[in-house]
Formats: C-alpha cells, sequence, structure tokens
C-alpha cells in the first residue's frame, strides 16, 4: 500500500473517530468524566460481588478479573459496533462518497481505544493502591498493539459479511458472551484440560494471559503465549485485509 | 487532457437478491442451491472520453443507467466489466447531505465532509472560510445541523463540494439549490471552475441548465448512450 493511501486513511479516521466521540457524548450531563465514571463504577461492583466469596485462590484475584474485564469489554464494543457500521450507520455515505472505507473501522478502534487508556490509567492507581509496580503497564502499550492488529483484521472481517448476513450482529452478540465464559475471565484454567484445549484457539485468551503476566503478576510471559498471539494478530490482521478488499467491491451495490 | 476515459463498460446488478436476508435462511438456501437471481444490465457497452475544462450534462429518462454511471465513474461501484480511467481528483455530490452528522455543529461537519473527500487538516483550516463564505451562513458556524433547514444543508454540501480543489466535480440533481441569488452565485462559481480546467459532469432533467450551461450532452436510454454532442440538437429531440 502506497505511503500517500495510507496517511489518507490515517487522517479520515482520525476525524471520523474525532466525530463519533463527539456525537456519542453529545448532550450528556457529566460528559468526558462518564469516561471516568464508568470504570470506576464498573471496579466498585466487583469489589462488593466478589470481596470474600469467589476467587481465593487466585493471587490478586481483583485485579485479575478487573484487567480481563477490561480488556474483554475493549474487544466487545469494537467488534460490535463494527457489525453495523456499514450497513445501518454509514450505508449512505458509501452510495455516495468514493473514500477508503477501512477508514470505519479503524476509526471505531480508534474511539474505542482513548476509552480504553483511560480505563487502564485508572487501573495503574489501583496497581499503586496494591503496591504493585505499575511501571509494567507501559509494556502494555506493545500488547495493546497486537491486540489492536487483531481487532482491526477481525473487525473488517466481520463487518465484510455483514452486507451478506444482515442479523450476523445478533449471531455475533451471542458468540461474544460465548467467549466471555470460555475465555479465563473469572477464573484460572490451568486445572481443566478440555478448557485449556479449547482456549489454545481463543485470541483473546493469549492477549489477555499476556497481559496479566507482565502487569500483575510481574513476569515475563511464556514463550508459546508470545509466539501464539504474534500469530493472531498478523493473521487476522491478514485475513481482514484480504477478505475487506474483496468485498469491499460489491458492498456500494448490495447495501 | 483527458480526465476520463471509459471503455466498453458493462455494469450488471443481480436482482431477486433479497437484501435482508437473515443467516439462517442464507444457510439453507446455500445448502439447497434455490436461489434465483436474475441479472439485470444497467450499463451496456458504454465508451466515452471526457477532457479537462468540458461541462457534460447527461439526460435520460429514469433507471437509464445516469446515476449507475456517475457511481461507477466516481469509485463507488468497482465491480463492472470493462475500463474506466480516471486522472484528478473526484468530488462527487450524489445523495446531498449524506455525509453530514445533525448532531453536530456546521464547523465540525465541514472538517468531517471535507476529510471524507480526502483534504488534509491543513487544507481544511485554508478552506475553512471560503466554504463558510460561499454558504452565506457564517452566523451558524457553531450550530447543530439538525437546526438548519434544508435549503441550508444544501447550501453547505455545494460549498463544500465546490471548495474542495475538484478535479472532476459530480452532480447528480443537485445543481440548483437555495434561492435565485445562490443559483446565481453557483453557476459562476462553476463556470469559474471550467475555466480552470475543471470537469463537470452533471445529471439533470432541467432543460434550461442543460442548455445554457453544458457545453457537452450525453443522452442514455435504457443503460446505452443515445446520442453524445452538441446541447442544440439533442436537447430539441430530448423534450
Amino acid at each position: 500500500m502506497k505511503i500517500e493511501k495510507l496517511t489518507k486513511i490515517i487522517n479520515l479516521s482520525t476525524q471520523l473517530a474525532i466525530s463519533d466521540f463527539k456525537l456519542k457524548n453529545e448532550g450528556s450531563f457529566f460528559g468526558l468524566l462518564w469516561y471516568v465514571f464508568n470504570p470506576i463504577l464498573l471496579f466498585t461492583l466487583l469489589y462488593f460481588v466478589f470481596r470474600n466469596n469467589l476467587g481465593n485462590d487466585i493471587h490478586y484475584y481483583s485485579l485479575y478479573l478487573l484487567l480481563g474485564i477490561l480488556m474483554y469489554n475493549f474487544f466487545q464494543s469494537v467488534t460490535s459496533e463494527s457489525t453495523r457500521t456499514i450497513i445501518s450507520e454509514n450505508n449512505h455515505l458509501i452510495k455516495s462518497i468514493n473514500f477508503p472505507r477501512e477508514s470505519l473501522i479503524i476509526a471505531i478502534v480508534l474511539k474505542n481505544i482513548f476509552s480504553h487508556i483511560i480505563e487502564i490509567f485508572l487501573f495503574g492507581i489501583l496497581l499503586i493502591y496494591f503496591g504493585l509496580n505499575f511501571l509494567n503497564l507501559f509494556f502494555y502499550i506493545l500488547i495493546l498493539f497486537l491486540f489492536c492488529l487483531f481487532l482491526i483484521g477481525i473487525s473488517l472481517i466481520l463487518s465484510s459479511l455483514t452486507v451478506y448476513f444482515t442479523d450476523l450482529d445478533n449471531v455475533w452478540n451471542f458468540l461474544t458472551r460465548l467467549l466471555l465464559f470460555v475465555t479465563p475471565i473469572f477464573y484460572v484454567i490451568e486445572n481443566n484440560q478440555t478448557l485449556l484445549y479449547v482456549n489454545y484457539l481463543n485470541p483473546l485468551y493469549y492477549y489477555i494471559e499476556i497481559a496479566r503476566d507482565v502487569i500483575i503478576y510481574n513476569r515475563f510471559p511464556e514463550t508459546n503465549m508470545i509466539i501464539g498471539s504474534l500469530c493472531f494478530s498478523l493473521i487476522f490482521f491478514a485475513i481482514g485485509q484480504i477478505i475487506f478488499r474483496k468485498y469491499n467491491k460489491k458492498i456500494a451495490e448490495l447495501i | 487532457m483527458i480526465r476520463i476515459k471509459v471503455k466498453n463498460l458493462n455494469k450488471k446488478f443481480k436482482i431477486g437478491f433479497s437484501k435482508n436476508e437473515s443467516f439462517l435462511s442464507r444457510i439453507i438456501n446455500f445448502i439447497l442451491i434455490k436461489e434465483d437471481k436474475k441479472e439485470l444490465q444497467v450499463l451496456k457497452d458504454i465508451s466515452l472520453e471526457i477532457n479537462s475544462g468540458e461541462y457534460v450534462g447527461i439526460i435520460g429518462k429514469n433507471g437509464s443507467g445516469k446515476s449507475t454511471l456517475l457511481r461507477v465513474i466516481s469509485g463507488i461501484y468497482k465491480n463492472y466489466t470493462g475500463e474506466v480511467e480516471t486522472d484528478g481528483k473526484i468530488i462527487s455530490l450524489i445523495n446531498i447531505g449524506s455525509g453530514f452528522k445533525y448532531r453536530l455543529t456546521m464547523k465540525e461537519n465541514i472538517y468531517l465532509v471535507c476529510s471524507l473527500f480526502g483534504l488534509t487538516h491543513k487544507e481544511i483550516e485554508k478552506n475553512f472560510n471560503s466554504i463558510v463564505e460561499f454558504s452565506e451562513l457564517q452566523n451558524y458556524v457553531n450550530t447543530k445541523m439538525f437546526q438548519f433547514s434544508s435549503g441550508m444543508i444544501q447550501r453547505l454540501a455545494f460549498s463544500i463540494a465546490i471548495n474542495s480543489y475538484p478535479e472532476i466535480l459530480i452532480l447528480d440533481e443537485v445543481f440548483e439549490v437555495g434561492d435565485n441569488s445562490f443559483k446565481k452565485k453557483s453557476r459562476e462559481k462553476i463556470k469559474e471552475l471550467t475555466n480552470k480546467n475543471v470537469t463537470v459532469l452533471l445529471v439533470t432533467h432541467e432543460v434550461e441548465i442543460l442548455s445554457n450551461l453544458c457545453n457537452r450532452i450525453i443522452w442514455m436510454n435504457k443503460g446505452m448512450i443515445k446520442e453524445d454532442g452538441d446541447p442544440g440538437e439533442i436537447i430539441s429531440q430530448y423534450s
């Protein structure tokens, strides 16, 4: 891809993300403060729910749980938005202006990254409260980069498939809920062989586990986890590009 | 200089492809291989060349393929057979106001739509004043657009399009917007653009515009070019 086209895509994606961001906060009473309130409310809720009963055998269970949930939420909101963006939110736009349509997807990722980073920042404060080394969060930038490649890839796939399967958003809603329980977010997986094998095929597992290892447990992640996450990022990103490019030809006349 | 070169362009639509099919019925259809698809040929073997500075009007009945041709040229429909080459930046105004987000202010919308047309942030800043000035909406820059009247929306869309450095300007039945003085002004502006070698492609049904402004008319009928040439004769045949 030419540099010129790439900068064009990035320019447009940023502008789309800014507009979407403004739209989302338009007229809300607390405005930007919601981006701080939401995670704090979530923290408090989780704290009270899981205070005594669960997760006693997991070290730093509250942090373990929270990081998993934050990353899952990021994944969930990006993918579910991308099942809607082409067919219901921007169909008129696509039919009247020729612009690089990948930007719609990248804009979704950019918009959600903003709130995700605020959440991770607040998570850093919690780390300090628990007396852990918050400098480990800087490694999260690398993980986030790989995670975003994966997200862009899967969103490109989803958004091009929605053109053919109109109710993919419902199917996807179910699948993400399934993922919430299959991925070790609430529990530890090591004791359960079947689930472990299932999770070797689950990209989310890799990113979440690596992030936990690095940030909470202050240790270098296992090599196979690193290789796995790299592979998932690159494979999904590449397949996403191929599928999107193929269907992009027909999108305008099918919506 | 040749701006648009179309050679043996054919465009088909598959119809009977019901758009809102659900996941389940798609799978069932896929397994049973039972889907009926009819092909509708919208454009048949179209060849044309358009030079820079030409002001081309396209006429024809509804369903004769005018809008499809415009969409193929502007690159929105990418699935066709034949060759389409364009040289220069295309600004298309096909459904007026479709890039706008009505809950945002006019200023935010100008930035949004200009970036959709491929302008960089700097270029937009430079252009901003001329867009606002041309649309005569100086007092509403920070007003949210859902409060705009439809005339104001059209005027803004038009101002953005002609101030985004077009080299090929594509207008689908959106030429005459606003009140009389605005119409007059936009005519002059487009004339000025064509003098600067901008190519204008225009679909309209208003004979008066065609005969006064265009220097070439393409008459389309059932997906084919019926006549192509000097306005005077074609218009008298058409009407």
